[in-house]
């Protein structure tokens, strides 16, 4: 009795938990017969539809566990533990123990909403009566969602698939219906009647009967702003001029001129790289660098510092390859595909791996840009949104034709020309190699021969037997033997040598990664060659050295994407080959980059594949490109939109895809894009999760408000600065942060209407950046390849994978935080510590935690230390000897404001303390030392303050 | 009892050290800020560099923390977990999982499997183990000679044999066990645990992480990530040599601890202005008190994981008397003192992936000078670690998890090594009132597949939480527009463990 009660209690709970889901169609409307008792005979048709209740997890478009109830044989077959039907024995039928909760261990089904007492009843009896079927041989059709005759058949590799209906009542849901522009609420008060946000906001309060605060003062309101758009400290100076400046626009000028600096975008991009899962290598077992991952980095600093229209830039990062005329930038804005987490190990062998890469590809894009999980529907309809599996492959459809590739980032001429001189070397060079393979050939078959020696002396006698064997005599065991240990010797044929020119100076790359920790599994062992052909190899070496040498430097390349048959891809960093395996055949047409003129395809992609088996894919049905069905006027299918060059073959599908999601048409884009904004001034969207604005996302908190800046933003033609200059220049964002009104915090304790402005801590790169802008060592070195923070050496030998050059606490690494190497495999201490996000999926929102280990950073971290230094040493120059003007320069450079009379006081004392301290009894009293330890001391504090990682 | 204890016991005396100043703490409700450092600093407490055990345990104090205990969802038979992670694959058909087919057919293809897929090359024919096997304990289990120390505790031991992965690559099946998912991103079981339950000990961090002297495992941190929960879970390695925690004391010379206590009191007396000038903002409060942990945790972390004062017997019986032994001996018993200071998840590693093929247990070279080399680094520490926990009479609220990222196959690889096998691997488990002395599951004749009652990732997970006081469906954080579990919507309790 307890046991099952407590079942009950967890059902209900769970289905609480769940309770948004209840839009979901079948979930709602069937119908449970009353009239059971147990002598009732109990027709197929009776219990169909508490049946029907299971299909959606294991029915005709799901079969979770391989099991499938939709018909009785299928009950009777079961799935992966078992039959799951006895007729005429309900107690030993694992259907109905699993909805009873006879089951040990207990596992409740379905999970959402539990079955009631009499639907379990009605159940049991059925089975216990024969569990006969006869007239509802129709059951998986019947559905209670659309006539079936609406759903077309799609085949699946498992079965058939029929997709959920999208109705109109899915269409209702707020954030697919287009944002409606109200005029803002009329406010008699002057201060809240002159921006729109304010009158939407204080309208608000007004229904919540909640008082805002007043205005921060020009303090904290410039300290405030330059963190907020620059992550760094006013200058004193600046601080001063702007208390000072009676002009009327003053602040505005302040916010235009914050706006203007070019290091705006090395603030808000970084926000950006949080939203794209950005990194600088590629995650997993070989963490291998992503060379020009970079490039990307800089490109979204740039735009968001042009104010690139927010269309322009969607578009430019799904399908800047595609576009009629392409840029540099919108070449490199491809990088967007190259930045995820991938695997770079043989992928080619593994198709499966490149439905995960789609999976990313659909995860970011549309949580990233559309507030949406469509990545739920990889398996089956999404379980909360009218999105269908087929949504989701429609979208794999739309992103199927992308390879990954070097966009070349110089003029045409300039790439031909570098080709040919590559090609006319790599001509002189050949005679070149093949001679050496020609010296090198004996050698290497001795070599191979000593290694069946040595496998013969160091392989146990069955395998030695296996080896000395004739081939025609040898068991099946033997041949199995024999093939493994005679692989992977270098078969070489001089006159089939490949020349990359380029191959000295990889191998120095590879140098200088594996420096320290040169540990390469799949590396060659060297060959041993007597004087004479040492000599004569050495010289052809140096020949081919000379020759290589010649090769100017690389083009600059973007790591991009454009359309191709990813199956015939070129081994890339990170495929070493190994034997035996090849990879799988397929019947390919094409070719890796269609040339113009050729006639180019996409590969089939078909309905519900993985990759994990080639030839069941091929089973399901093919799949057109898409967008989603709830936001199609008629049909999903996409048409795409090829580039009108006649230079580059391209299928337009992702640009079409692109410019679905970047029309103004579209409800959700400009929305999600507005909202990510105000969160990132606020520490809060107006709807919480920036990630989600489906069912199970929240409600907005002022949904008036966001579509009126959704459609300003599309008015003011997709620019985030203008946004911004209109959130900024709010009274609402203006408000103080340090006010409190006991009936307010009653009644709004989390802020969320804002009657005051939310504190709120810095990020990780703020924090490092305002520490070295307050030391006045910030490097302001912009952009181009990442610099590698000091880390302990114990810290890089733990993960040794990938690169990461170990460096010094100096001012190379003193630049900022944006600019810093992002490893996956190895995150810099002091960001993993301060809340860096996850690097493999979009970051909706970074958490702030607070906890013992960053405050163990932010104490004893070398950086911290020798940033308190520096500013000690700053305010000692600016401030002098004097302790109290050193304690006011201190609190003007790192706090931008005067210190109280108490706070000079206790902290003047603090430092007379603190020196006498530093000063060792009958020491030979180095005043100037001690004087100096007692500032750092302070300047270290200063550092650890709330009121500095603080946004106020 | 061959096993007589000379330990001092601190670790009994979890939950027994209630102290004037403790008593202070429950009386007041909590006190945290400047008043905490107060009445801390004039008890001379955290003016200790090396304070005692009492100062280090416990949350009293403590107002405002993500790691504050949290009621379980029911009551739990394991109050701390430690996972045991062999990195590399452990073959199991040379361990646990005896094989006799294997001699048998020694030498010949494995038929009527289907088409096999090996990771590297061809698949061989099958091959038997090298080792011998024997029965041991009152359960009669067969294990091989590579664990002559492991195998005088099998009665401890349940070992599950049907254990099934879903990858062959090394890092995407360390995902799969360690959170539930084969692609990253997802936060590891030691953040679920601390997330959902906090810890017992707020001067320690809740979930340590004690990696192979040698090097981190494959991916390193992704394996201990608190994904998309809160950053604030994910876990704290220790280090094995210095201090063991990152920037737990300045470098030397650079800040005397003097010098440091009074930054501290002014840095607590500013920042409870800052709190005055903004109230009922929690986070500056719990920015105060996370100050206050930091000090402690600089004596309390040393503390812990200081092996001076346990007794010689001690040492010898985690293997720290020998130099192959000893450096798992000392995570091992590192690990005991963490669980007796109430840490609730810890997870030592063993292997390390800068010199793969060496130094973890992937052996695909060959089983003898791999598994002979790891098996002795492992299997004195941790028959001494069940040992020790069990007469300290902690077994009965720590849960011993001994796993790997998959097995091996059953057939040779150049006749001498075994390649990957996520089909079948064996895990093992013991304490926490599971009923040792007993083998869940069976893989195939060969060992190639988990064959009955297949053990998932999933299940594993769910039921570790349930002994951990969780219903795995329940422990839910909202992400991607849905509440996610560890166990995704899959997971079902292994009855035998749970029973």
């Amino acid at each position: 009795m307890k046991q099952s009660s407590s079942v009950m209690r967890r059902n209900f709970s769970y289905a609480a938990v769940l309770g948004l889901a209840s839009g979901i169609a079948g979930l709602t409307n069937w119908t449970v017969p009353h009239r059971v008792q147990a002598q009732t005979q109990v027709a197929a048709n009776d219990v169909l539809p508490v049946l029907q209740r299971c299909f959606q997890c294991h029915g005709p478009s799901l079969q979770m566990s391989k099991l499938d109830l939709s018909s009785r044989e299928g009950m009777l077959k079961g799935g992966e533990k078992g039959p799951a039907l006895i007729p005429g024995n309900a107690e030993a039928s694992p259907l109905y123990r699993r909805v009873a909760g006879l089951q040990q261990p207990v596992m409740p089904m379905p999970p959402v909403p539990a079955l009631n007492a009499a639907e379990t009843a009605l159940l049991k009896s059925w089975i216990d009566q024969g569990a006969k079927w006869d007239s509802a041989g129709a059951a998986p059709s019947t559905a209670s969602t659309a006539p079936a005759a609406a759903a077309p058949v799609v085949r699946t590799p498992y079965g058939v698939y029929t997709e959920r209906q999208i109705t109109d009542a899915d269409r209702q849901w707020w954030a697919f219906q287009k944002p409606v522009r109200r005029n803002p609420p009329a406010m008699s008060d002057s201060r809240w009647n002159r921006n729109p946000i304010d009158a939407f906001i204080r309208q608000m309060q007004d229904e919540k009967g909640l008082e805002p605060a007043p205005e921060a003062d020009r303090r904290t309101l410039i300290r405030r702003a330059y963190l907020d758009l620059l992550g760094v400290l006013p200058p004193p100076a600046e601080v001063d001029a702007f208390v000072a400046d009676a002009a009327p626009n003053a602040y505005e000028k302040l916010i235009d001129r914050l706006l203007a600096s070019p290091h705006y975008g090395e603030r808000w991009g970084r926000f950006w790289l949080d939203v794209v899962r950005y990194a600088d290598s590629s995650g997993f077992e070989y963490d291998l660098n992503i060379e020009n991952a970079w490039r990307y980095r800089d490109y979204a600093i740039k735009a968001f510092n042009e104010d690139k229209p927010y269309d322009r830039f969607v578009i430019e990062q799904i399908a800047g390859d595609e576009l009629d005329k392409p840029d540099y930038d919108s070449l490199i804005a491809t990088t967007y595909y190259r930045v995820g987490p991938r695997v770079r190990f043989r992928e080619k062998n593994y198709p499966s791996y490149r439905y995960d890469y789609m999976d990313d590809m659909i995860r970011t894009t549309y949580q990233g840009f559309m507030g949406l999980s469509v990545n739920c529907a990889r398996c089956h309809d999404h379980k909360f949104d009218p999105i269908t599996r087929m949504d989701y492959y429609r979208s794999v459809a739309d992103f199927w034709g992308y390879v990954e590739y070097d966009h070349p980032l110089a003029p045409k001429q300039q790439v031909n020309d570098y080709e040919r001189i590559e090609k006319q070397l790599a001509e002189q060079i050949r005679p070149l190699s093949q001679e050496v393979a020609r010296i090198e050939k004996p050698y290497r078959d001795k070599q191979k021969e000593q290694q069946v020696q040595d496998a013969l002396k160091k392989f146990p006698p069955d395998i030695q037997l296996a080896i000395k064997t004739p081939e025609a005599q040898r068991t099946q065991g033997q041949k199995l033997l024999v093939a493994q240990v005679l692989i992977g010797g270098d078969d070489v044929n001089p006159d089939d040598v490949q020349v990359d020119v380029h191959a000295s100076a990889k191998a120095k790359a590879r140098a200088k990664a594996d420096q320290v920790f040169g540990v390469n599994d799949y590396g060659k062992r060297g060959l041993k060659l007597n004087d004479a052909d040492e000599a004569k190899r050495a010289a052809l070496q140096a020949k081919i050295q000379e020759i290589e040498d010649k090769l100017p430097p690389p083009l600059p390349v973007a790591d991009g994407v454009r359309d191709g048959d990813y199956r015939l891809s070129p081994d890339g960093l990170g495929d070493s080959h190994i034997p035996g395996t090849g990879r799988p055949t397929y019947d390919v047409k094409c070719c890796f980059l269609p040339a113009p003129g050729q006639k180019f395809e996409i590969p089939a992609l078909y309905f519900a594949a993985t990759g994990e088996d080639i030839k069941a894919d091929e089973r399901g049905t093919l799949v057109e490109p898409g967008f989603l069905t709830v936001l199609s006027k008629g049909s999903p299918v996409l048409t795409p939109h090829p580039p009108s060059r006649s230079d580059y073959v391209s299928s337009g599908r992702r640009r079409a895809l692109a410019e679905a999601i970047a029309s103004q048409e579209n409800p959700l884009t400009a929305r999600v894009m507005v909202n990510r904004i105000w969160g990132w001034h606020f520490g809060r969207g107006i709807v919480a999760t920036p990630g989600n604005f489906g069912k199970m996302g929240m409600l907005p908190s002022h949904p008036e408000l966001l579509d009126w800046l959704a459609t300003e933003f599309v008015r003011r033609g997709w620019s985030i600065k203008q946004m911004q200059k209109l959130i900024m220049t709010s009274e609402t964002y203006k408000m103080a942060s340090a006010f409190y009104r006991a009936p307010d915090m009653e009644k709004d304790p989390t802020d969320v209407y804002l009657w005051r402005f939310p504190v709120r801590r810095l990020e990780a790169e703020a924090i490092r950046d305002a520490t070295l802008s307050a030391a006045g060592t910030l490097n302001l070195e912009a952009g181009g390849p990442p610099f590698f923070p000091a880390i302990p050496l114990s810290v890089r030998a733990d993960q040794p994978r990938g690169i990461w050059e170990l460096t010094k606490e100096e001012p190379s690494t003193w630049r900022r935080g944006v600019y810093a190497y992002i490893k996956r495999g190895l995150k810099y201490p002091m960001y993993e510590v301060f809340d860096e996000p996850d690097l493999n999926v979009t970051c909706e929102r970074r958490s702030v935690s607070t906890v013992p280990t960053q405050a163990l950073t932010m104490l004893n971290n070398e950086f911290l230390l020798i940033q308190a230094q520096h500013f000690a040493e700053r305010v000692e120059k600016e401030a002098g000897k004097d302790p109290r003007e050193q304690v006011k320069a201190m609190y003007r450079i790192a706090l931008s404001r005067e210190p109280t009379p108490r706070e000079l006081d206790t902290n003047a004392a603090f430092l007379n303390r603190q020196r006498q301290r530093a000063t060792p009894q009958n020491a030979s009293i180095d005043e100037d030392k001690a004087m100096r330890s007692a500032l750092t001391d302070l300047a270290h504090v200063t550092l650890n303050l709330n009121e500095f990682v603080y946004i106020e | 009892m061959k096993h007589e204890p000379e330990c001092n016991c601190n670790g009994k005396s979890r939950r027994r050290f209630i102290s004037r100043r403790d008593l202070l703490f429950q009386a007041g409700g909590g006190i945290s800020g400047i008043a905490l450092a107060y009445l801390l600093g004039t008890d001379g407490l955290l003016g200790a560099p090396a304070a005692g055990p009492q100062a280090c345990v416990g949350s009293a104090g403590v107002t405002d923390s993500p790691f504050l205990p949290k009621a379980p969802h029911f009551k739990a038979r394991a109050k701390s977990v430690i996972s045991l992670f062999m990195c590399g694959g452990v073959s199991h058909v040379d361990t646990f999982d005896y094989k006799p087919a294997l001699t048998k057919y020694h030498g010949k293809p494995m038929e009527g499997k289907g088409e096999v897929l090996v990771r590297q090359g061809y698949p061989g024919p099958l091959m038997k183990s090298p080792y011998q096997f024997k029965q041991f304990g009152q359960s009669g289990k067969w294990v091989s000679e590579l664990f002559p120390n492991i195998s005088g505790i099998v009665d401890e031991l349940a070992f599950i044999h049907s254990a099934q992965g879903r990858s062959a690559d090394h890092t995407l099946s360390h995902y799969e066990w360690n959170t539930g998912s084969i692609i990253a991103g997802y936060p590891s079981m030691g953040a679920w645990l601390t997330y959902g339950l906090g810890s017992e000990n707020q001067s320690l961090p809740a979930f340590v992480v004690i990696h192979d002297p040698r090097g981190g495992p494959f991916t390193g941190s992704a394996q201990w990530s608190s994904g998309f929960l809160p950053a604030a879970y994910q876990g704290t390695v220790f280090r094995s040599a210095g201090d063991p925690i990152l920037d737990l004391h300045p470098s030397a010379g650079s800040l005397s601890p003097e010098q440091q206590r009074a930054e501290l009191d002014e840095l607590s007396r500013i920042n409870q202005n800052y709190v005055e000038k903004h109230p009922g903002i929690s986070e500056l409060t719990a920015r105060i008190s996370s100050y206050e942990l930091a000090f402690r945790m600089q004596g309390c972390a040393p503390e812990a994981i200081n092996l001076d004062d346990e007794s010689d017997e001690t040492k010898r019986l985690y293997g720290l008397d020998n130099k192959v032994s000893e450096p798992f001996g000392r995570q091992c018993l590192m690990a005991r003192r963490l669980v007796e200071r109430g840490v609730r998840a810890v997870q030592l590693w063993n292997g390390a992936v800068v010199n793969q093929n060496v130094d973890t247990w992937d052996a695909h070279n060959s089983i003898v000078d791999n598994h002979g080399r790891h098996a002795p680094e492992v299997d004195k520490p941790i028959a001494g670690l069940i040992t020790d926990l069990k007469r300290r009479g902690l077994l009965d609220e720590t849960l011993v998890v001994w796993h790997s990222e998959f097995g091996r196959m059953p057939l040779s690889q150049k006749g001498i090594g075994r390649d990957h096998n996520p089909g079948a691997l064996t895990v093992f488990m013991a304490g926490a009132g599971v009923k040792g002395g007993q083998s869940i599951g069976a893989s195939d004749e060969f060992g190639y597949k988990a064959a009955e009652q297949i053990v998932t990732a999933h299940d594993l997970h769910a039921s570790i939480l349930y002994l951990m006081g969780i219903d795995h469906k329940r422990l839910t954080y909202y992400y991607n527009g849905r509440n996610m579990r560890l166990t995704d919507v899959a997971g079902e309790l292994i009855p035998q463990i749970v029973a």
